[in-house]
C-alpha cells in the first residue's frame, strides 16, 4: 500500500518539483497574513480562540439551542453520525432532482459526497474555480482553501482543454474567466445548491459562509433547494463569535482583510428549502480525548500548511487524505485510524504550524502524542523499532557503554564514509567527525550587502471614515461623495453599516436581495458615515436585525490560479459607495 | 550530540573557563529527545531521569546544543506527570543553552573575540520557537570583531532535519535542506554557523552529497576560534 513517503518521493522526483510551484506562493501568503493580522485588534487571535473554545465546552447545549433557532428560521436541521449516513441523507433530500451545483466544502470531501452522488447518476458540478480544476485532474484538492495550488498555469490550461473548454492562452485571467463562464452556464438551470459552512450560529440559526467568487451566493439564491453540510463542531454561540472567527479566517487563509462575501444566511425565500446537515463521523470521540480535543478548534484556514516545510516540499496530494499539512497529519489518523497512521511522521516538528495557527492549536504537541500512541498501539507491527529504542535506552543509561558506543559509531562513520548508498533524492554523505582547518573558507565567494529584514508598517489613517475610504478603495469599491452615474441604470442599495479596517459594507435584507444583487452588474451603495465601525468584531449590532446578512468586501474575485488575483467572477463588478 | 563532534566540548569548555566558570564535563548521558520524538516515552523517561540525577549536584548545566536544551526545558516537563513532574520542571530551569548562557554572562564583556571573515547564520527551530533565544544569539555573534554576519532571507524556515523525521522521510528531509542550502549559497558565505549541531550535521551531509562547498560550525566552535587570550 502506498504511504506518505512513497507518494512524496514520487512528487519530489518528478521534473516539476512541488516546491517550485508552492514555495514562492506560500511564503508570500505567510508574510502577508502576519502583516494583515497585525492590523486587527491586538486580541483578535485570542477572541477567535475563545469563541471556538466556548463551542467545544458547550457543544450539545449549542446544538439544542440551534435546533430551536432553525425551526424559527424554517431551516431543516439534520445531524448524522457517519459519512455513509450523511451521504444517504443528502441523497434522500435531493430525491429525483438532477443538477447539483456544489461549492467548496471540506466536509463534503471528507464524506466523499461528490463521488457518492455521481454514482447515483447525479450531475454534480464543482462551481468553485479551484475545485472545478482539480475535479478534472481527479486527485482531489491539495489545500483546504486553495484546491489547485499544486498546479501551475500550464497544467491548468491542459486540464481545461481536456475538459473541452478550449482556452486560448494560459494567463490566470483567461483561465479563471473560462471556468467562470462554464459555471455561470450551469447555474442557468440548477436544482440543488450544496455549500459548506464556516460557522453556524446557535442563537439565531444563521449559517455563516465565506467566499470570494460569488458561486456560493448563486448556490444560495438560485436553486429551489440549498443544503449546507458541515461538521458538528462548527456551531458557535452567537453573531459575535462568528465575527470573531471571520476576523482572523480570511487574513490567515489568504491574507485578505475579509473575503469578498461573508454570508449570514437564514430563512429561505418562498418556494425554497434550506437544509443544514451536520456530520459527526468520529468528532464526539475526539472531543472526549483531552490530548486531541482542541483539534476541533480548527477553522480550516490552511495557515498551518502554508507555513509547513514538509507540505511545501511534498505538496498536499502526498498526504493521500482530504485533510493535508499539519492539520491533516493530526486529524486524518484521528478520523481514520486504519489508514493514516504514518502521517504523524510527516513532520520535522519545527513548530511553525503551532506558531501561525490563529486559534492556537498545539499541532506539534499533538503530532508527538500521536507518535507515542502509535508506538504503544502498534508494538507488534513495529517490533524492530521497539528493539532499537529499548537497546538505545539501555546504552544511554550507562555512560561507559554510551561512550563506547560513541567511539564505535565514530569509527564506523569514518570507515564507511564513502560507502553510504547515495540516491538522487538522498545523496547525503556520512557526517564528518573531524574539524576542517581550511581558514580560506572564511572569505566569502562574493561581497553582498546583508538583507534588510524589517518591513515598514503603514501609517494608520486617523478617522474611521478616512480608514474606510482607504481600505474600501483597496478592495475595489469606488468611493464617491455624489452619484456620478445615473442611478436608474444600476441597483441602488442602502447599507446597514460599514467596517473601516477591512473596507467592507454590511447589508441586512430580506430575500430575494441576494438574487437581485447577483444579477446586477452595476451597484450603488448608500452609506451613512455614522454607521462605520472599526473592526469586523465590532459589527455585531450591524448584522443583528432579522434577515439575511451580507458583509461585502469588494467585488468578487479569485486567486485559485497561482494565487494571482483575478477580479470579475460572479455578481456585480462596478460597485460605488456614496458616503453621506 | 557531542558524539559527533567531541571537539565542540573542548571549545565550550574553553569559553566557559575564560568566563571564570569551573567546568565539569558530563559525558555519556542523554536528554532523551530521540526516543521522545519517535513516540517512545518510557525509554525517553528512563534515559532523561539518569541524566537529571547525575546533573543534580550542579548549580547550572550548560548544554552545547539548542535542541537538547529545548528537550530539557519543554519536552521533559511533559513526560513526567504529577508532583514529581513539578519538581522536575523546576529543576530544568537550571539548564541553559550554551549561547544563551554565554550571552547573559556578566563577564562576557571582558573577553576579546576577533575573527576576520564572513559567515552565514542558521537559526534553529528549537532555539527560535521553543527557547526564544534568536536575538540573544545574534547579539552574541555581533561581539566578534571583524566578523561579517549574513542572515538568511527565510531564517524562520526549518532545515529539514527533525531527528526521527530525517530517518523516516529522507527524501522530503533532503528536499527541505536543499532549499536552505540554496539560500546559504546565495549569501556568498562558505561557513554556516548555528547553535544546533543536528541542523548543521544534516545540512553538511546534504551539501557534501550535492558537491556544495560548505563548512559548518557551532557557536561554540566559532567563539573558540575567535577568542584572543
Amino acid at each position: 500500500m502506498s504511504n506518505f513517503r512513497t507518494r512524496a518521493k514520487l512528487k519530489i522526483g518528478h521534473q516539476s518539483k512541488p516546491a517550485a510551484t508552492l514555495k514562492p506562493i506560500v511564503r508570500n501568503v505567510v508574510r502577508d497574513s502576519r502583516l494583515m493580522l497585525a492590523e486587527r485588534p491586538a486580541n483578535a487571535k485570542l477572541r477567535a480562540q475563545e469563541a471556538r473554545k466556548y463551542t467545544l465546552n458547550h457543544l450539545e447545549e449549542l446544538h439544542s439551542q440551534l435546533r430551536e433557532s432553525c425551526k424559527k428560521n424554517e431551516i431543516t436541521y439534520h445531524r448524522t453520525t457517519s459519512s455513509e449516513e450523511a451521504c444517504a441523507l443528502i441523497s434522500e433530500i435531493i430525491g429525483q432532482r438532477q443538477r447539483i451545483a456544489k461549492s467548496k466544502s471540506m466536509v463534503a470531501e471528507e464524506i466523499g459526497l461528490t463521488n457518492y452522488l455521481r454514482k447515483q447518476n447525479k450531475e454534480v458540478f464543482e462551481t468553485d474555480i479551484g475545485e472545478y480544476i482539480v475535479d478534472i485532474e481527479g486527485q482531489g484538492p491539495s489545500h483546504v482553501t486553495a484546491p489547485a495550488i499544486h498546479l501551475d498555469r500550464h497544467r491548468i490550461q491542459n486540464l481545461l482543454n481536456q475538459a473541452g473548454l478550449n482556452v486560448p492562452d494560459n494567463s490566470p485571467l483567461t483561465l479563471s474567466h473560462a471556468v467562470r463562464n462554464t459555471v455561470s452556464d450551469f447555474f442557468q438551470n440548477v436544482d440543488v445548491g450544496i455549500t459548506g459552512a464556516n460557522a453556524v450560529i446557535a442563537s439565531s440559526g444563521r449559517i455563516m459562509i465565506v467566499e470570494n467568487e460569488g458561486n456560493v451566493a448563486l448556490g444560495l439564491s438560485n436553486p429551489p433547494i440549498h443544503i449546507a453540510v458541515t461538521g458538528i463542531e462548527k456551531v458557535v454561540q452567537n453573531e459575535q463569535a462568528a465575527l470573531d472567527i471571520a476576523q482572523v479566517l480570511a487574513p490567515s487563509a489568504t491574507a485578505q482583510p475579509l473575503t469578498a462575501y461573508t454570508h449570514f444566511v437564514d430563512t429561505p425565500s418562498k418556494n425554497q428549502e434550506r437544509h443544514l446537515v451536520f456530520v459527526d463521523a468520529g468528532r464526539t470521540d475526539i472531543l472526549k480525548d483531552d490530548r486531541y480535543r482542541e483539534i476541533l478548534l480548527c477553522i480550516r484556514c490552511g495557515a498551518c500548511m502554508n507555513a509547513c516545510p514538509v507540505y511545501t516540499a511534498a505538496n498536499g496530494l502526498s498526504y493521500g487524505s482530504p485533510y493535508m499539512g499539519p492539520i491533516g497529519a493530526v486529524l486524518s489518523p484521528l478520523l481514520w485510524p486504519e489508514s493514516f497512521s504514518d502521517l504523524p511522521d510527516a513532520s520535522s516538528l519545527c513548530g511553525r504550524c503551532s506558531e501561525v495557527c490563529p486559534v492556537g492549536i498545539p499541532l506539534h504537541d499533538m503530532l508527538l502524542n500521536l507518535r507515542a500512541d502509535s508506538a504503544a498501539k502498534q508494538a507488534g507491527k513495529k517490533l524492530t523499532e521497539k528493539i532499537v529504542w529499548l537497546s538505545w535506552s539501555f546504552i544511554f543509561s550507562k555512560p561507559r557503554l554510551s561512550q563506547g558506543f560513541a567511539w564505535l559509531t565514530k569509527k564506523i562513520l569514518r570507515l564507511f564514509k564513502n560507502l553510504r548508498k547515495q540516491t538522487p533524492l538522498d545523496p547525503r554523505r556520512m557526517p564528518r567527525t573531524k574539524r576542517s582547518r581550511d581558514a580560506e573558507m572564511l572569505i566569502p565567494l562574493f561581497e553582498k550587502e546583508s538583507i534588510p529584514s524589517k518591513k515598514q508598517t503603514s501609517n494608520q489613517p486617523s478617522s474611521l471614515l478616512e480608514q474606510f475610504r482607504v481600505q474600501a478603495t483597496e478592495v475595489g469599491f469606488k468611493i464617491e461623495n455624489e452619484a456620478t452615474t445615473h442611478l436608474e441604470k444600476c441597483l441602488v442599495l442602502k447599507a446597514t453599516g460599514a467596517i473601516a479596517a477591512t473596507g467592507s459594507v454590511v447589508f441586512v435584507e430580506k430575500d430575494p436581495f441576494l438574487k437581485k444583487l447577483m444579477e446586477a452588474s452595476d451597484v450603488t451603495i448608500m452609506l451613512d458615515k455614522e454607521t462605520i465601525v472599526e473592526f469586523p468584531s465590532d459589527a455585531e449590532n450591524l448584522i443583528r436585525a432579522n434577515g439575511n446578512a451580507l458583509i461585502m468586501t469588494g467585488a468578487s474575485r479569485t486567486a485559485d490560479i497561482e494565487k494571482k488575483i483575478v477580479r470579475g467572477i460572479h455578481g456585480p463588478q462596478n460597485i460605488s459607495v456614496i458616503v453621506k | 550530540m557531542a558524539i559527533l563532534r567531541p571537539e565542540d566540548i573542548s571549545s565550550s569548555r574553553r569559553i566557559l573557563e575564560a568566563l571564570g566558570e569551573s567546568v565539569d564535563e558530563i559525558k555519556g548521558y542523554c536528554c532523551g529527545q530521540p526516543a521522545y520524538n519517535s513516540g517512545y516515552r518510557k525509554e525517553a523517561q528512563s534515559v532523561s531521569r539518569k541524566m537529571l540525577r547525575v546533573t543534580r549536584p550542579y548549580e547550572t548545566v550548560v548544554v552545547p546544543s539548542g535542541s537538547c536544551t529545548s528537550m530539557v526545558r519543554t519536552g521533559i516537563p511533559k513526560i513526567f506527570a504529577g508532583p514529581r513532574g513539578l519538581s522536575i520542571t523546576e529543576r530544568t530551569k537550571a539548564f541553559f543553552d550554551f549561547g544563551e548562557f554565554v550571552h547573559s554572562h556578566p563577564r562576557l564583556r571582558e573577553l576579546n573575540f576577533e575573527l576576520t571573515g564572513t559567515i552565514a547564520y542558521h537559526d534553529s527551530c528549537h532555539g527560535r520557537r521553543e527557547l526564544g533565544i534568536t536575538s540573544k544569539l545574534i547579539d552574541l555573534l555581533e561581539h566578534i570583531n571583524g566578523l561579517k554576519l549574513r542572515r538568511l532571507p527565510h531564517e524562520e524556515e526549518c532545515c529539514g532535519f527533525g531527528g526521527a523525521f530525517t530517518v523516516k522521510q529522507p527524501e522530503v528531509s533532503v528536499e527541505i535542506a536543499r532549499t536552505k542550502l540554496g539560500e546559504i549559497t546565495e549569501t556568498g558565505a562558505q561557513i554556516l554557523v548555528s547553535e544546533d549541531l543536528s541542523c548543521l550535521t544534516h545540512l553538511q551531509a546534504t551539501a557534501e552529497g550535492d558537491g556544495r562547498k560548505l563548512e559548518t560550525w557551532t557557536i561554540a566552535e566559532l567563539l573558540d576560534r575567535a577568542l584572543n587570550e
